[in-house]
C-alpha cells in the first residue's frame, strides 16, 4: 500500500444534490473518508444510502455536486480516466450479482483476466488467495453461484472485489440477511482487510452490531443532508431523536451502545 | 523492455545467493514482469529477504514471491524475512498464513462418458415424465373449473389471448401468405410443363389445410408465446411471486397456467385458419400473374377440389399442438432452477422441445389419418 499518502482523503463527496422529479433525496451531502478507514453510511428507509454509493462510484449520476474518489471526479473526467479508477477500487451488491453462468473461481477470475497480462497460472494462485482471504474453502471454487448459501455468496462477491487488490472496497448492506454469527465473522473478515491489507472500505448498512464493533467512523443521513460524521461511540451519544431511536435498541437488549470501539 | 528494466532494479541478488533485496513497488500490475526476473533469480538457503527499500507491497506480489522461492526449493518458513516495513509486514505475515489453503484443489472427480450418456438420458426421460404430469395436473385444474367456473380468470385470460392470439396475427399472415407464394410457384414450374396448371390449385389448397398452416403457425407461436410463458413463469419463480401466490392460498395452476393454456387452445385454431387463408391469398396472387388463373378461377376450382374434411383435418390438430406447447412452455417456466442462467436455458429448451414435439405430433397424425381413410 502506498504509504506516503496515508492519512489523504479518498472519497470526497461534495455538496451532492440528487433530485427524483418533484423529490429531493439528496440536499447538499458532503464529507470524505481518508485512507484505511472502515466507514459506514447509516440512515433510514428512503434516505437514498444506496443512491449515494451509487452516485460515488460512478453508476448513478448526480442532479448536482460532485464526487472524487482517488482525486478523479468521477462525474467530469474523461471516460478512460474513470475507468482507470475504477480499477482501483472493488465494489459488492447487496445479493452478490455474482455471475451465474460462471463457477466461483471464473467469476473472481474476471476482472483478472480483463484487466491483468498475468499468466493463468498465476491467475490461478491468486484466485485461490482471493477465495481465501475472502474467507472460502478451497472448494468453493468450482462451486456455481446457485449452489451456494447467501453468506458464502457475499464472500464469493467479496472475493471478485478483491481481485484486483482495489485500494477502497464499496459493500452495498454487506450483512443483510445473515445470521448474527455469520454477520460477526463478516465483520471481522473486513476489519482484517483493513488492518491488514490497508484498504478503505466504505460500507452501506444497517447492521447495529457491524457499526458498533468494528467501523471506525460513521456517517449518519438524514434530511437529504449529512446529519452526524464521526466514531460510533460518539455517535450513539448525540441527542437526536433519530439517532437515539436508532441506537436505543441496542440499550434495549442490554448492553451499551459505546460497548466496545473496533480496536 | 524497460519494464524489464525496472523489475530488475526492483529485485537483486547477492553474488552468494543468500541475500534478496526488494525495491521500489511491488503490486498486481508489476507481476508479469516482476515473474520474469523472479524465475530468473536462483537463491539459496539460508536466504535474507531485505524488504526495507519497499514502497509498496501488495498480496499478489507477495503470494508471487513466496510462489517462486517455494519453486526455487526454499521453505518459506525458513527464511529471514527482514526490514519490512509494518504495513508491508502484515501483508505478507496474511499471505503467509493463508498458504496452507492455497494448495491444488482436488479436481471433481469426472464421470465416464457411458455414465455421461446414461445420465442424458435419465434427464430426459424424466422431462418427458414430468411433462406427462404437469400435464395430468392441468387436466385437474380444468376439470375443477368445471365444478366451481368461478375460478376461471376472465381478466387474466383476455389478456393472454390478446397477447398469444390478437399481436400474432400479422406476422402469422406475413409467413404464410409467403410459405403460399413459394409454395404454388414451385408446385406451378413443375405443373406447366404438363399444362397442368389448374392442378396447382389442388395441392395448394389440400396442401395447406393439411399441413401447412397448422404447422407454420404452431412453430411461431411455439417461438412466441411458448418462449414468453417460460420467461414470464420463470422470472416470476425467481422473484418467488409464484411462493407468494401460493402462501396467498391461491392456486399457481388457476392464477396463471389455466389461462395460459386456454389462450393457446383457442388461439391456434383462430391463427391456423387465418394462415389458411393468407397462404391460398398468396397462391392465388401467384396463380394469377405466373400462371394465368384468375382469383375467381381459383375460388371456383378450390371449391371443388378442397374437401372440407382436409380443413378439418388440419384444424382438428391444432388444439393438441396447443396443450404441448402451452404446457411445455408453462412447465419449464414453473421449474426453473432459481438463477438468472437457468431461465436463459429453460427459454431455449422451452422453443426446442415444442417444436420437436409438435412434428412428432403431427406424424403421429399423419399415420392415424392414413390409417382411418381421412
Amino acid at each position: 500500500m502506498p504509504g506516503d499518502d496515508a492519512n489523504a482523503a479518498v472519497i470526497e463527496v461534495d455538496g451532492i444534490v440528487t433530485r427524483f422529479g418533484a423529490s429531493t433525496v439528496h440536499d447538499g451531502v458532503s464529507f470524505s473518508v481518508a485512507r484505511g478507514t472502515l466507514a459506514a453510511l447509516i440512515g433510514g428507509s428512503g434516505t437514498g444510502k444506496s443512491v449515494l454509493l451509487r452516485e460515488i462510484i460512478g453508476l448513478h449520476r448526480p442532479t448536482e455536486g460532485s464526487v472524487r474518489v482517488l482525486g478523479t471526479d468521477m462525474w467530469r473526467s474523461p471516460a478512460e480516466q474513470v475507468a482507470a479508477v475504477r480499477r482501483r477500487f472493488g465494489m459488492t451488491f447487496q445479493d452478490g450479482a455474482l455471475f451465474s453462468s460462471l463457477s466461483v473461481a471464473q467469476n473472481v477470475a474476471v476482472p483478472l483476466t480483463e484487466h491483468t497480462r498475468i499468466e493463468p497460472e498465476v491467475r490461478e494462485h491468486l484466485v485461490r488467495l482471493r477465495l481465501a482471504q475472502a474467507g472460502l474453502p478451497a472448494d468453493a471454487g468450482a462451486r456455481m453461484p446457485s449452489e451456494l448459501s447467501g453468506g458464502m455468496r457475499k464472500r464469493a462477491a467479496l472475493a471478485r472485489a478483491l481481485a484486483l487488490e482495489p485500494e477502497i472496497l464499496f459493500l452495498d448492506e454487506p450483512t443483510s440477511g445473515l445470521d448474527p454469527a455469520t454477520a460477526r465473522a463478516f465483520d471481522a473478515l473486513v476489519r482484517s482487510l483493513v488492518d491488514n491489507l490497508g484498504i478503505t472500505v466504505f460500507l452501506v448498512t444497517h447492521d447495529l452490531d457491524s457499526l458498533l464493533t468494528v467501523v471506525d467512523r460513521v456517517i449518519v443521513l438524514a434530511g437529504g443532508k449529512v446529519l452526524a460524521d464521526g466514531p460510533p461511540r460518539e455517535i450513539a451519544r448525540l441527542d437526536d431523536a433519530w439517532i437515539r431511536s436508532y441506537f436505543a435498541i441496542r440499550t434495549m437488549v442490554g448492553g451499551s451502545p459505546g460497548r466496545s470501539d473496533g480496536s | 523492455m524497460t519494464a524489464n528494466a525496472a523489475a530488475e532494479r526492483r529485485l537483486e541478488l547477492s553474488d552468494d545467493g543468500v541475500r534478496l533485496t526488494l525495491a521500489g513497488a511491488w503490486r498486481l500490475s508489476d507481476l508479469p514482469a516482476l515473474g520474469d526476473s523472479l524465475a530468473r533469480a536462483q537463491p539459496r538457503a539460508p536466504l535474507t529477504v531485505d524488504g526495507g527499500h519497499l514502497t509498496s507491497l501488495d498480496s499478489a506480489a507477495a503470494l508471487e514471491l513466496l510462489r517462486a522461492l517455494s519453486a526455487a526449493g526454499l521453505d518459506p518458513d525458513s527464511i529471514h524475512w527482514h526490514g519490512f516495513s509494518a504495513p508491508h509486514q502484515r501483508v505478507l505475515d496474511d499471505v503467509l498464513r493463508r498458504r496452507a489453503a492455497l494448495a491444488e484443489p482436488v479436481p471433481p472427480a469426472r464421470s465416464p462418458w457411458l455414465a455421461g450418456i446414461g445420465e442424458r438420458a435419465t434427464i430426459i426421460a424424466r422431462q418427458g415424465i414430468d411433462h406427462l404430469s404437469f400435464m395430468g395436473e392441468t387436466l385437474v385444474a380444468f376439470l375443477e373449473l368445471i365444478t366451481a367456473p368461478r375460478r376461471l380468470r376472465p381478466r387474466e385470460l383476455t389478456a393472454q389471448l390478446e397477447q398469444a392470439c390478437l399481436n400474432a396475427i400479422p406476422v402469422v399472415i406475413l409467413v404464410t401468405l409467403l410459405i403460399g407464394v413459394v409454395f404454388a410457384y414451385l408446385l406451378g414450374l413443375q405443373a406447366e410443363q404438363y399444362g397442368a396448371n389448374i392442378f396447382v390449385v389442388d395441392g395448394v389448397g389440400i396442401g395447406m389445410s393439411r399441413e401447412f398452416a397448422p404447422i407454420i403457425v404452431a412453430v411461431i407461436i411455439a417461438g412466441r408465446s411458448g418462449a414468453a410463458f417460460t420467461a414470464q413463469l420463470g422470472s416470476m419463480r425467481l422473484t418467488e411471486e409464484i411462493d407468494a401466490i401460493r402462501t396467498l392460498g391461491l392456486s399457481p395452476m388457476q392464477v396463471l397456467v389455466v389461462p395460459r393454456v386456454l389462450a393457446l387452445l383457442i388461439a391456434l385454431p383462430l391463427l391456423s385458419f387465418i394462415g389458411l387463408v393468407a397462404g391460398l391469398a398468396g397462391a392465388a396472387l401467384v396463380a394469377d400473374a405466373m400462371l394465368g388463373i384468375p382469383p375467381a378461377a381459383f375460388a371456383e376450382r378450390l371449391h371443388d377440389a378442397l374437401d372440407i374434411k382436409h380443413v378439418w383435418a388440419g384444424l382438428i390438430k391444432t388444439p393438441v399442438f396447443a396443450l404441448a406447447i402451452a404446457v411445455i412452455g408453462c412447465r419449464l417456466g414453473m421449474h426453473v432452477g432459481r438463477d438468472t442462467r437457468a431461465l436463459g436455458l429453460a427459454t431455449t429448451s422451452t422453443v426446442v422441445q415444442s417444436i420437436v414435439t409438435v412434428i412428432l405430433l403431427d406424424a403421429s397424425f399423419a399415420v392415424l389419418f392414413q390409417e382411418l381413410g381421412i
